[in-house]
């Protein structure tokens, strides 16, 4: 194994990294705002992704320019979703229930996935599919590339929205205290309600990137909601930035492996480091007080 | 006190009905196709009753029992063709094997609640699918297994008796350790820890123990009902064993009966099974039975979390005529029958039922 080898992996692990760490974000959202694990976000991400390549393939329009219609699609869809379906789930039980409602949901989108564009594996063809430029010796793909600075900028967006505004400050308010939140005077049903328009954002962003370097099915939402899901375990439910940092590590983690022990076995990294976290630290290793709860 | 009686008297004929219903369903079945299909639901049932051991009792509900299904299977079938064990013996042993993994499984799984605990049951299917689908050389990969049946000439037109042999076998242990454990300190515990487990544990149920006791029940009779179907159709694929849809089944089908009742996901079998029969057989093989899911999946979460069984018994409630023992009705309600029952010596049904009627919002 040489250097550059290494090197190469290393650089597509942090540009897969990037996606994982978006995408998680989204799921995160959700845990904070609803106390809600959105197993349907994945399945949303290959939505946006179908959607992607239907308007490149039906207008033969670049992919990335589908965003502008299927992002605030998404954040509608999310608004509608939290204000309609979770918020009529008892208090008590919300967090079982909403994982089978939006387990429902997951298998609601693959199965109408499946029946409006079939079973076909899909993928899209563009004029830069091929190209592919050196950074220090290792070849990168110019669509990863794209896909991983698409998925920086939101996460940038995200980090100034949630930091520097008004809205984020009450987002924030929200996910760390809900009655304190309510006390001051913020409408946390509304904010909880944008928080999912954010989430769901995000899958339609991440969505975008995907269909740019991977071949798109119905089921694919499997292979991606599990590491989503121990990304945020492991990083901490609830805790942003710990979401952010396991998805690099993990997602650094799973290319290295994937050296030595081929694609499908590099992927149990996600799930090995799942169960160490239980039995180490069950809360997550950033953050993540709510954790252990739900 | 009557009442009791008559109502204990009538659950008692519904499920003496039910059984001979079910054992004798292989003689009064119109067709092979229905005999098999029946089998099917059948074994719905019971997979779904064993995971009702964990998920109605603790309320721990995982997502992904089929890594036991999958697990027993598997077992099972590696056991009869790599080591040549006679069939029911491997099941036997895979059931042992299964009970013992599921032990430092549980201790991780069970050290997080709710949403983690689902998330981690899932990712247990996924991994255990990658697993199985990467290791060719031993479980055969996507290729699948064959395993050899145990009984040859027991095809489902000829030999209409022995065919549903192996799942009353099935049914009986779990119907039994469900009443026993219902009625026992340990059932107690464990519906403690569904309702607030915090308290429990103040109160010094030893919660931990007592979940992981249930969690390697419930997987251990899964992998039974797992090994089972390898036993009965012989062919096994990691795709179709460690599925997500097979868990998701078993919980709908729990949910839909009623997690708290030992019939409910009898129930929620018939209903499910039936239906997922019935789209197979006129949507063939497209996506539509995934949509089907989950529309029911989404209907019952939000409109009766509960169960039939609960939804209906209300309704009943409703309907039924006077309650039968005092200590159902606060003192305030009774002092309010008594004056209608003053009020009008021939006491008609419709006083009978509205009373009947705010009793059920009361109790709710």
């Amino acid at each position: 194994m040489t250097g550059s080898l290494l090197f190469q992996s290393l650089v597509l692990g942090i540009l897969l990294g990037g996606l994982y760490a978006l995408l998680a974000a989204g799921l995160t959202l959700y845990f904070g705002v609803m106390r809600v694990v959105m197993i349907a976000h994945a399945a949303f991400l290959v939505l946006a992704a179908y959607l992607a390549w239907d308007v490149h393939d039906r207008f033969g329009i670049d992919p990335l320019l589908s965003l502008v219609v299927t992002v605030p699609l998404f954040f509608l869809a999310g608004v509608g979703f939290q204000r309609l379906l979770i918020a009529r789930l008892r208090p008590a039980t919300v967090t079982m229930m909403s994982v089978l409602l939006t387990f429902a949901v997951a298998l609601l989108i693959e199965g109408m996935l499946g029946f409006v564009y079939s079973g076909t594996q899909r993928r899209v063809q563009l004029s830069y599919s091929a190209a592919s430029i050196e950074v220090f010796g290792a070849q990168v793909a110019v669509v990863k590339l794209i896909a991983f600075g698409l998925a920086a900028l939101s996460l940038l967006a995200l980090y100034l929205l949630l930091t520097r505004s008004r809205f984020g400050q009450a987002l924030r308010a929200t996910i760390q205290h809900p009655q304190a939140a309510r006390l001051i005077g913020i409408d946390t049903d509304k904010v909880a309600g944008y928080g999912f328009g954010l989430g769901l954002a995000t899958a339609a962003v991440g969505g975008a990137a995907l269909s740019l370097d991977s071949t798109i099915y119905p089921s694919l939402h499997w292979h991606w909601i599990g590491p989503l899901m121990a990304i945020i375990v492991v990083g901490g439910l609830g805790s942003i930035p710990g979401a952010a940092i396991a998805a690099m590590v993990l997602g650094i983690g799973q290319s290295l492996l994937q050296l030595p022990l081929g694609t499908t076995w590099a992927q149990t990294v996600f799930y090995l480091a799942l169960f160490a976290t239980l039995l180490v630290r069950p809360q997550g290793f950033f953050g993540g007080r709510l954790a252990q709860r739900f | 006190m009557r009442n009791v009686f008559e109502r204990r008297a009538s659950s008692w004929v519904a499920l003496v009905v039910g059984a001979a219903a079910l054992l004798s369903f292989p003689l009064w079945s119109p067709n092979p196709y229905i005999l098999s299909a029946g089998i099917v639901v059948l074994s719905y049932a019971v997979l779904s009753t064993s995971w009702n051991f964990v998920g109605g009792f603790t309320g721990y509900m995982s997502l992904g029992h089929a890594s036991w299904f999958g697990l027993g299977a598997y077992g099972t079938g590696l056991l009869i063709t790599r080591a040549g064990v006679p069939s029911f013996l491997a099941l036997g042993l895979a059931g042992v094997i299964v009970a013992v993994l599921a032990v430092p499984i549980g201790i991780a799984a069970l050290r997080v609640r709710g949403a983690s605990f689902v998330i981690v049951s899932i990712a247990l299917v996924l991994v255990l699918l990658l697993v199985f689908q990467s290791w060719r050389d031993f479980t055969g990969g996507s290729d699948g297994l064959v395993v050899p049946r145990p009984f040859p000439d027991l095809l489902p037109p000829r030999a209409p008796h022995g065919v549903l042999l192996p799942v009353r076998r099935a049914a009986g242990p779990r119907a039994a350790g469900w009443w026993t454990i219902d009625r026992s300190r340990f059932g107690l515990g464990l519906k403690a820890i569904r309702e607030d487990e915090d308290k429990a544990q103040s109160l010094g149920v030893p919660t931990f123990a007592y979940k992981l006791v249930a969690f390697v029940v419930s997987a251990t009779f899964t992998a039974l009902g797992g090994g089972l179907y390898a036993l009965w159709f012989g062919d096994l694929d990691p795709i179709f064993q460690f599925s997500i849809l097979i868990g998701s089944y078993m919980v709908l089908m729990a949910l839909l009966g009623g997690v708290r009742h030992l019939f409910g996901p009898v129930l929620g079998a018939l209903v499910v099974g039936v239906a997922i029969e019935y789209f197979k057989v006129s949507y063939g093989d497209t996506q539509f039975h995934l949509v089907a899911t989950g529309l029911l999946l989404a209907a019952v979460v939000l409109f009766m979390p509960d169960g039939v069984i609960p939804a209906v018994a209300g309704l009943l409630g409703r309907l039924r005529p006077q309650q039968s023992s005092i200590r159902e009705v606060t003192a305030a309600e009774l002092l309010e029958q008594n004056r209608t029952a003053a009020d009008r010596p021939d006491s008609t049904d419709s006083t009978d039922s509205t009373n009947g009627a705010d009793r059920a919002e009361v109790r709710r």
